[in-house]
């Protein structure tokens, strides 16, 4: 390992591999082929009805619509102001989330006593069936009866009872921290594991020349993280944007529609509506901005990939 | 979704296997059905699969595969089913649900198929609240549920207030008056109101006032909100905001969310549908006394109605046998122990005379009573209601019970925004 | 960010951040027991306590004896072992190849793994259902986790490739200059730097198919196939009203498992695996 550490420290140049493999097929092909069997064509199938009037029925004729569809959507304000409600729990939830998760696999990385029933009970979110989770929070925020108020009450930090679900300006603040809540142990991990692949002669180098812990982290763990950092944070605003069952079960998109979100709006489009090819259209839309997005904040990684 | 389009992957061939021999029911070989139940009480639970087992018993060539569903994703599980043409042979639903599927052709239309014995055993009320696209037959009503009221009797009785019965009810007046009697300022509230899913319990109970909020002229169905629309909402609401003698905290609640402050005595009444009385029971602190208010008179006393369903699919290939199971599990005796399990009103007359659902014991004599309250839901008949009430009416009627539009604001919302979105279902 | 030294006054502070961290990651686990233990009188209490005042195992006896939970948490642990083990074996080498061999077709398959994650089930779930159909793959176990395996499969890739870019290329160039065959880098260098990522990735794979509920729903028909989400999901009734003493029970039977096998993982992880492998 010596010898890794002194090549490391003379700063080799990357080398970079040109040309095609064929072994890299071979290693590539046999997941990618149960994806592109099972997830590519229902894709291209459901791009396909955003561009139809594929409603819900028994033996119900197709038209193809061309952007008639898309054009309808510009002009749905409802579904532009759940967007709008969508972004805020999603860039919320990712942001808080990923700060407080690196704050907690910092702190899990280091050698304090018992961490490994702590990286466990790290994952209890995680691993409490989802049919629970939503009805174990609304009993927290149960406005009378719920533990959250009456701690905050032996806290002397409230007076009266907060009605957090059903405030007009709490009930998305409340269900973000339940989205905080419920996605921090994938982030934490993930940058735990990020966090230990940090090969340990690279620290221990950097504390032998006598940099602080905040040099170190800048120097040393920030770069060999960032990937992984980019990788996590780029998914975890894509699940949050397509989240809603969680959403659904506290609050039921209410009150007034102030937590309606999305892809709620997309799938109760389908499935309760049966407008199959508008939801369709919807979740294209969804999809689109979040591209966007995504590509705008992905495009150095995707450079490098070349 | 449309199969002749389908993708290349998925070919007409599985569709065609889907529908052929649907309502032949020629063979009369063994079948084995899969019954869809949404039974989910413990007593409920235990009353279904031993109907069933008892079935199975008698019907060694009919044998029933019962498999529980969940109120909750049934919608979703039946839409995938069906547009998947792999729907369960008896499906257990409610008749809203059932309006949709319907319209959509999924379901049998049962009018041919239901023996005279079980169609004369079910009031008309109830046949009413299961017919749909021109007057078919979608599904059969089994369980109701109608509103009414539990009440905490000690504090009806240290207020004096006079405890209404099924011969005389209490009029909307009478019972605004007496909850303003039971409030107590900072201590207790004569009623709590859990309006978080505030749409339904609305309509249904606006037929007190003939509020009806849909009518159809030329084919045409529109959303109006007239005065006797308005009549529930505003007096629910004065509870809230004028009288003050609702409680707004639990403007956002559901189902049983009241009942711990209701037991501590911190509310009189809790509006409920007849089942809730199972909760009241199971959680009551020991020695609370409660009582069951019968439903409250406008010009009327009447209630919308719908009801819980069994349904056979469209595409089903034992409708026959389907249909034997149905007329089993739902004659008058088994309905009774349905009901008993459910905590529910049930739809057969033999079975409303069941000695177990008019004994005065848990109220059964005021819930059972209750149903002769019940006319179908209006709304039931309209296309397109669920999204207005989704995207619509469910909004629009939190902000107004959060005090935050005027009445006129969310009339002005219900029929503007509502006529938009039911145009979209006329076309 | 903690930037106290070792040893310094740092140490309780870090203890105390953990302990906030973990009373509120943790304290509905707490609440699920509690609730587990209470009967249904006492879940209707106004003043809730932590400590059940009457305990009572009958929400147990009763999820049990209405439920086969036994026979769900085996269907749910064959179902799950078997997606998360398939994810990690297919994805790994891929992973590794997208990073270290760079081509056109890598970016590619890279935005492919990211759009498809983009791309909402309720899109999806209906066609893949008619396709599992004509391949006769409903209501089977086998059809379940090839589902899962998919939906596994593109954030497993995307995971670990983040995770191999975070391997220095140098360690592992520099083993090579050593003269150790490309196959022992990858066993000796890159795999102990990649473990943890594995292990996080596996585990991963197993939770979200372990708690999957709507395609198990969608797909399984057979009560016996039925996998533990489906049974939990039994104990709720309409309009938000659910049992929740025998649902408290048994979910908290069903959490226990993912729970334990981490724990157990995690123990080996940290006791010897990475240390031990780094210097071997």
């Amino acid at each position: 390992m010596t010898a890794a550490t002194a090549t490391l420290a003379a700063n080799a140049k990357p080398v970079r591999r040109k040309g095609f493999e064929p072994a890299v097929l071979g290693l590539v092909a046999p997941a990618l082929l149960p994806v592109l069997v099972l997830s590519v064509a229902p894709l291209l199938y459901g791009i396909y009805l955003g561009f139809t009037d594929a409603r819900a029925g028994r033996n119900m004729p197709v038209h193809v619509t061309g952007f008639a569809n898309y054009v309808e959507l510009f002009g749905d304000a409802d579904f532009w102001g759940s967007f709008r409600i969508g972004l805020v729990w999603a860039v919320g939830v990712t942001v808080l989330q990923f700060a407080a998760a690196l704050g907690l696999a910092l702190l899990l990385n280091q050698k304090l006593r018992g961490r490994w029933l702590a990286r466990t009970l790290t994952l209890v979110p995680w691993a409490m069936p989802p049919v629970v989770v939503g009805l174990m929070w609304r009993l927290v925020y149960h406005p009378q009866a719920g533990i959250l108020n009456s701690t905050l009450k032996d806290l002397h930090l409230i007076s009266s009872n907060v009605d957090w679900l059903n405030s007009f300006t709490l009930a998305l603040p409340a269900v973000i921290a339940v989205g905080v809540w419920a996605g921090m142990p994938q982030t934490t991990i993930t940058l735990l594991a990020g966090l230990q692949a940090v090969p340990g002669e690279l620290t221990e180098a950097a504390t032998v020349d006598g940099a602080s812990t905040w040099q170190r982290f800048r120097a040393v763990t920030w770069p060999a993280l960032r990937p992984v950092v980019t990788a996590i944070t780029a998914l975890d605003f894509i699940w949050n944007i397509n989240q809603f069952g969680l959403v659904y079960v506290l609050t039921q998109g209410g009150p007034g529609g102030q937590t309606r979100l999305p892809m709620l709006f997309a799938y109760e489009e389908a499935f309760r509506y049966g407008f199959f090819g508008y939801a369709a259209s919807l979740g294209v839309a969804i999809v689109l901005v979040v591209l966007v997005v995504l590509a705008f904040y992905l495009r150095r990684m995707l450079k490098e990939a070349v | 979704m449309q199969r002749r389009t389908l993708l290349a992957v998925v070919p007409a061939a599985l569709v065609a296997a889907g529908t052929a021999g649907c309502s032949s029911g020629s063979s009369d070989g063994p079948v084995t059905l899969r019954f869809l139940s949404l039974a989910w009480q413990k007593e409920s639970i235990a009353a279904n699969k031993k109907l069933v087992a008892e079935w199975n018993k008698k019907n060694p060539k009919i044998q029933v595969k019962y498999v529980q569903g969940s109120w909750d994703n049934v919608h979703d599980q039946l839409v995938t089913a069906f547009e998947g043409g792999d729907a369960p042979d008896v499906i257990h639903d409610e008749s809203p649900d059932i309006a949709g599927f319907a319209a959509q052709n999924y379901l049998q239309d049962l009018t041919d198929l239901l023996p005279s014995a079980l169609k004369n055993d079910i009031s008309a009320q109830s046949w009413d609240t299961v017919k749909f696209a021109g007057g078919g037959i979608y599904g059969v009503p089994f369980l109701q549920e109608s509103q009414i009221f539990v009440a905490n009797r000690k504090l009806l009785q240290q207020a004096k207030v006079r405890i209404p019965t099924v011969d005389a009810p209490w009029t909307w007046d009478e019972y605004a008056e007496v909850c303003r009697k039971l409030t107590v300022k900072g201590k207790q509230y004569g009623v709590a109101w859990p309006l978080s899913a505030p749409v339904n319990k609305v309509l249904n109970l606006s037929l007190n006032f003939d509020g009806t909020f849909f009518g159809t002229s030329g084919g045409k169905t529109t959303v109006h909100v007239g005065d006797n629309e308005k009549q529930v909402l505003r007096r629910i609401h004065d509870q809230l905001w004028v009288d003050h003698s609702a409680d707004p905290a639990t403007v956002g609640m559901k189902g049983a969310d009241p009942l711990p402050a209701f037991f501590a005595g911190k509310y009189a009444m809790v509006p409920a549908g007849v089942y809730f009385r199972q909760q009241v029971v199971q959680g009551a602190p020991k020695g609370f006394d409660w009582v069951t208010i019968p439903p409250l008179k406008g010009t009327s006393q009447h209630q919308g109605a719908t009801s819980q369903t069994l349904s056979i699919p469209a595409d089903g290939k034992n409708q026959k046998q389907a249909m034997q199971f149905i007329s089993f599990l739902l004659n008058g005796p088994n309905q009774a122990t349905l009901a008993l399990g459910d905590w529910l009103v049930p739809t057969s007359k033999e079975a409303a005379k069941d000695p177990r659902l008019t004994t005065t014991k848990d109220d059964w004599n005021v819930a059972t009573a209750s149903q002769q309250n019940l006319v179908v839901a209006p709304y039931l008949k309209v296309d397109g209601f669920d999204e207005w009430k989704t995207k619509v009416a469910t909004p629009a009627m939190q902000q107004y019970f959060n005090n935050k539009i005027s009445l006129d604001a969310l009339a002005t919302k219900l029929v503007k925004d509502g006529n938009e979105v039911l145009k979209r279902y006329q076309k | 960010m903690s930037t106290a030294r070792r040893g310094g006054v740092g140490t309780p502070l870090k203890y105390l951040a953990l302990l906030g961290y973990l009373v509120f990651l943790a304290f509905p686990l707490a609440w699920l027991a509690s609730t587990a233990l209470k009967t249904p009188r006492e879940m209707a209490s106004l003043d809730p306590t932590w400590i059940p005042r009457h305990p009572t195992l009958a929400n147990f006896a009763e999820a049990f004896r209405e439920q086969n939970l036994t026979q769900s948490a085996g269907n749910s642990l064959l179902v799950a072992l078997t997606a998360a083990v398939l994810t990690v074996l297919l994805a790994l080498p891929a992973a590794y190849a997208l990073v270290r061999f760079r081509s056109v077709l890598n970016k590619l398959a890279l935005a492919w793994v990211l759009v498809s994650q983009v791309f909402p089930f309720i899109l999806v779930i209906i066609p893949l259902f008619m396709i599992l159909k004509q391949l006769d793959l409903v209501n089977t176990r086998g059809g379940l986790i090839l589902v899962y395996l998919t939906f596994n499969l593109p954030f497993a890739l995307w995971m670990l490739q983040g995770y191999v870019r975070g391997v220095p290329k140098e360690l592992e160039e520099a083993a090579s200059v050593d003269g150790a065959g490309r196959l022992r880098v990858l066993r000796t260098v890159v795999a102990p730097l990649l473990a943890p990522g594995v292990v996080a990735t596996f585990l991963f794979a197993f939770i979200s198919s372990w708690n999957e509920f709507m395609f198990a729903l969608v797909l399984l028909k057979d009560p016996d196939l039925a996998t533990l989400p489906l049974t939990l999901v039994r104990f709720t009734g309409a309009d938000g009203v659910a049992r929740l003493g025998p649902l408290a029970a048994a979910a908290l039977l069903a959490t226990i498992p993912s729970l334990a096998l981490f724990a157990v993982i995690q123990r080996r992880l940290t006791a010897g695996l990475l240390a031990g492998a780094v210097k071997g």
